[in-house]
């Protein structure tokens, strides 16, 4: 199992990259339906956390709970 | 690790449901790509709108890097942490759920537009996590109308994230029903928090507990547990199910497994790989290795450390791997599993491409496979167990890990029933159709009541082609066995007229080994029935009208009854289709085709049972017969015998029947007379024919023969006897010939006698009885091969007691020189009568000329006319003790035969025979001559009396 998950990677950077990227876009689009406000650039940096099997609501929380307090801080500079 | 909660930059609390354990992928890198994101996102927030901001900004900004620092501190540890419980992983499920909130949001075009997305993605299958990826950006996902307290809404979003309904996940899966949300003790007792969480997931992880080292019970039971935990419960049913092929349906018990106990939480954080460190060095194979092996092994396929060894046929643990014993004896153990499904597997692959292996074969393939089945939905949720663990790493502690021993006992039964299956794959090699069944039939007689339920399962599925093709057979006769499966044959080569005889047969290989002989004798028929009624009689009723009250009962779903209940609903159904096919059949040949008519008619005409027919027949034949057999015309025998017909009671029999009456002339040697070639015959075709084959028709044949020749006999007899009445008074005037004539009278008297005693024998004792005992088989019968077996039960019979079969050879040769020395006799006689006759004449002529003379007033005989007068006479008289010799020769041959007759009868085996010997030789005249006979009869005697 762990040496799948290593030539995934190597899959990955090797072949296939269009369909990587088409898969990116159609998250992206998907993000863009549901309002998630996340750019291109997160959304990959988490779509490759999560194929490291991190913790979903870990994650999602963590970029909720960041938000938050990127807001607080926004409205603290204002 | 609640020191660690304390340091918390602001002490504010972790996200719900975070218990702060590092978490099971790789932390270091995790963290360094995390920290890209957060910073990304902290940098993009915070500082893309600064550009516009004022330059006052910047010792905000500054202490905005110290918060922002702070702030990656945390998310860092929440993304650490782990929500022990995680959601589900169904992809589908948080589809549907992005679907179902685009609804609410009223954003039904962007929803069909999510779902056309998402069927992209799917296909494309390069992400591997694309349920988490999907729950991401659900989780992100805001309700523009929702903007504002969000925060507040934290918890209640997580809640609703959660799944409150069974569904197809794994079953051991950790699923809360509601998170156990502990404001108060959470921020000193996070740890507490996963000891809960155990708790409030006790439904599902109670099976890892089945294997677990002796847990104390926990107090919430699954009976208490039912109102709180209604959702659950269900659950559990669901898991019974899916158990039930793991654990015994005998065991109710184990299917709502005991409750696990409270978690130790020290040993559940302990983690795997201390426990791992904790069994061997570094180098060593550690036992995760092995399950993980091991549950590769299961599927057939060589793990890293254990590999199938060609040459012994085994699995092993590869020899140099540093192992303790215990450890390799149980993955040994295990890797059974595996050899077991690989040799099932092997089976059903080999078969599954072979067509000609059949129906029968193929729905033991798909048993097979069904079992299969139910076993790789076993190893799936082993795999995704082990998978969860890999995921989650240490969260799920000690207890609920797979280990080996776990695994030894959760595949015990699953091992039980592979080896029952590899058992059954051995036994049934190389068989198919109903052998197959017979095989597995013999499964079912074993004493454990798990096996046998398993195997009378497969039987049943196995058993259903033979059943359908068995109910085609025996309701509408049709054999649709493409395989040669079924145990009825049929030979498309037969002709119909040798449809009932040859054309099915039984294949006794293939006769189910819960099917009696008898059953399937009856089946046989039942369907043989059908197909002459419809082939041969050309009755085109249906089979309903036949058997109308069976048919009614006919579902053939019943396989699984079939075997219980044997005695009686199976059994019943073949009998009653069997009675009500047979009675129809009997019916059809009695009124259609007059079938015991015409059995009648060959005992009348064939048997010579109408006397007064064929005795004008022969009155009307002997001039004809007498001639050579080559001047015989088969036309003039025709209108000879239609004559007859007319002339006598045989006019009354239905034309039917007269018009197959006909002449048969055998075929000439030379030397014959018309006596010895001429035969009546019957035609038979049609259904008829297959009572009265043409094997049947031969014995008729021969038997008439033979009834025909013992019939002249007794014609010439009377004959003899017509010239004695008649030549009696002629030649009382002449004394001479008295002597001759006396022996004569002698040994026609002792021909009579012993033709009578022969012809009652032929008729009462051997036709008589033996037809009585026909009629009364045949009323009796009641199936067409009941008759058939009747009637050549009788000719069996008749040909043996007339003296036709090869056993009595020699009395029949004997028979013949009687018959012979009767013609004999004739032909002498004749020869006597014609000269005394001629010589009668002549001196009649002679008296009368005589008288004319001297009437005539001349001398009534010259000397020259007297001289030669009685010179004539003296040759006449000098010829007659010739004649007496003849004579005496005739009866000293005659005498002869006869007694070597009686000496064959006296010694024959066939007690009506021997009576026949009685009869003829009633006042021991024989016996006083034949010192043999004296010797037989009197051992005989002897042997009587001893006995």
């Amino acid at each position: 199992m762990a040496s799948g998950r290593g030539s995934w990677a190597s899959v990955l950077v090797a072949a296939n990259l269009n369909a990587v990227r088409e898969t990116m876009d159609v998250l992206f689009e998907i993000s863009r339906i549901l309002n998630t406000c996340l750019d291109m650039e997160t959304l990959s940096i988490c779509v490759r956390l999560y194929e490291q099997g991190i913790n979903p609501k870990a994650l999602s929380s963590g970029i909720k709970e960041l938000r938050k307090v990127t807001e607080a801080l926004k409205a603290l500079k204002m | 690790m609640c020191s660690r909660v304390a340091e918390r930059p602001e002490g504010r609390p972790l996200p719900e449901g975070a218990s702060a354990r590092e978490s099971s992928f790789d932390t270091r890198v995790g963290l360094r790509v995390f920290s890209a994101t957060a910073c990304h996102l902290l940098s993009r927030d915070l500082e893309a709108p600064s550009p516009e901001g004022t330059q006052g900004s910047r010792p905000s900004s500054a202490l905005c890097r110290a918060d922002v620092a702070q702030q990656f501190q945390f998310a860092v540890r929440v993304i650490g942490s782990n929500f022990a419980p995680t959601v589900e992983r169904d992809e589908f499920l948080v589809a549907e759920k992005i679907k179902k909130e685009l609804i609410r949001q009223r954003r039904e075009a962007d929803a069909a537009l999510f779902s056309e997305l998402h069927r992209k993605l799917h296909s494309q299958g390069v992400l591997k996590n694309k349920w988490s990826i999907l729950y991401l950006l659900l989780n992100l996902s805001e309700d523009p109308r929702r903007q504002a307290n969000k925060v507040s809404n934290y918890a209640t979003l997580f809640a609703q994230a959660l799944p409150r309904d069974a569904h197809s996940t794994p079953y051991y899966y950790a699923r809360p029903q509601t998170l156990p949300l502990n404001y108060q003790d959470r921020g000193t007792q996070a740890v507490q928090s996963s000891g809960s969480l155990g708790s409030s997931g006790i439904s599902s992880i109670s099976m890892c507990a089945l294997g677990g080292p002796a847990p104390p019970p926990q107090p919430l039971l699954p009976g208490q547990s039912h109102q709180t935990l209604g959702v659950g419960d269900c659950l559990r049913q669901q898991l019974g199910s899916r158990l039930a092929w793991t654990l015994t349906a005998n065991q109710p018990s184990s299917q709502t497994p005991p409750s696990k106990g409270t978690p130790n939480a020290v040993s559940r954080s302990m983690t795997r790989s201390r426990r791992e460190g904790e069994t061997g060095g570094a180098v060593e194979i550690t036992e995760a290795a092995l399950v993980r092996d091991i549950l590769y092994v299961f599927q057939g396929i060589d793990g890293k450390n254990i590999k199938m060894s060609n040459t012994e046929n085994c699995y092993k643990v590869e020899g140099k791997a540093n192992l303790s014993k215990s450890l390799r004896d149980t993955a040994v153990r295990l890797a059974e599993l595996g050899w077991l499904h690989n040799k099932i597997r092997k089976y059903t692959d080999q078969r599954s491409l072979d067509r000609s292996f059949g129906l029968v074969g193929q729905s033991f393939c798909a048993a097979l496979h069904q079992e299969l089945k139910e076993y790789y939905r076993l190893l799936s949720v082993l795999h995704s167990q082990l998978q969860l663990e890999d995921d989650q790493g240490v969260n799920l502690g000690l207890e609920s890990s797979l280990t080996l021993r776990r695994l030894l006992v959760w595949t015990y039964d699953p091992k039980i029933r592979l080896k029952t299956l590899a058992a059954l794959v051995d036994h049934c090699q190389g068989r198919k159709g109903g052998e197959l069944a017979s095989a597995v039939h013999a499964y079912t007689r074993t004493g454990d009541p798990y096996m046998r339920s398993l195997v009378q399962h497969i039987l049943s599925l196995v058993s259903h082609p033979v059943l359908s093709f068995l109910y085609r057979w025996i309701y509408d006769g049709e054999l649709e066995d493409t395989y040669h499966e079924f145990f009825v044959a049929s030979d498309p080569t037969v002709k119909t007229d040798r449809l009932w005889h040859d054309k099915y047969t039984l294949r006794k290989s293939m006769i189910p080994s819960f099917m009696t002989m008898d059953q399937s004798r009856k089946v046989l028929l039942i369907g043989k029935s059908i197909n002459f009624l419809h082939q041969v009689c050309h009755d085109q009723t249906p089979t309903t009208k036949m058997i109308a009250v069976t048919k009614s009962a006919e579902p053939p779903q019943d396989a699984a009854d079939l075997f219980t209940d044997l005695e009686n609903a199976f059994q019943g159904k073949i009998d009653a289709a069997y009675f009500e096919t047979s009675k129809y059949l009997l019916d059809v040949l009695n009124k259609k085709y007059s079938l015991l008519d015409h059995m009648q008619a060959m005992r009348r005409y064939l048997l010579l049972g109408q006397g007064d027919f064929i005795r004008h027949l022969m009155d009307l034949l002997k001039p004809e017969l007498v001639r050579p057999a080559t001047t015989l015309y088969q036309h003039n025998l025709t209108g000879i015998l239609e004559t007859a017909v007319r002339a006598t009671n045989a006019q009354f029999d239905s034309p039917e029947i007269l018009r197959r009456l006909d002449v048969r002339l055998l075929e000439v040697s030379p030397g014959d007379t018309g006596w010895d070639v001429f035969s009546l015959d019957y035609h038979v075709d049609g259904p008829i024919a297959t009572v009265f084959t043409r094997e049947c028709m031969s014995h008729y044949l021969r038997v008439f023969n033979f009834l025909w020749r013992a019939k002249r006999m007794e014609y010439i007899l009377t004959d003899i006897r017509k010239g004695h009445m008649c030549n009696a008074k002629l030649l009382r005037n002449m004394p001479e010939l008295s002597g001759v004539l006396h022996q004569c009278h002698i040994l026609a008297s002792e021909m009579v006698h012993f033709i009578h005693q022969m012809q009652y024998y032929i008729t009462f004792e051997v036709l008589e009885c033996s037809w009585d005992e026909l009629w009364n088989r045949v009323q009796q019968a009641q199936d067409l091969d009941h008759i058939i077996a009747a009637h050549e039960a009788f000719l069996d019979t008749i040909t043996s007691r007339c003296l036709l079969d090869s056993g009595s050879r020699v009395l029949l040769n004997q028979l013949r020189a009687v018959f012979d020395q009767i013609i004999e006799l004739q032909n002498a006689q004749d020869a006597i009568y014609r000269a005394a006759l001629e010589e009668l004449q002549r001196r009649l002529q002679f008296e009368e000329k005589k008288k004319q003379h001297e009437i005539e007033g001349q001398w009534g005989v010259t000397a020259a006319e007297e001289e030669e007068e009685n010179r004539r006479i003296r040759e006449f008289q000098e010829s007659i003790p010739k004649m007496c010799s003849q004579l005496q020769i005739l009866t000293h041959f005659y005498q002869g035969i006869v007694q070597q007759f009686l000496v064959l009868l006296t010694t024959s085996s066939d007690e009506s025979l021997r009576f026949l010997s009685f009869r003829l030789d009633f006042n021991e005249h024989y016996k006083a001559r034949e010192p043999r006979l004296r010797v037989s009869l009197g051992t005989r005697g002897r042997r009587s009396a001893h006995m």
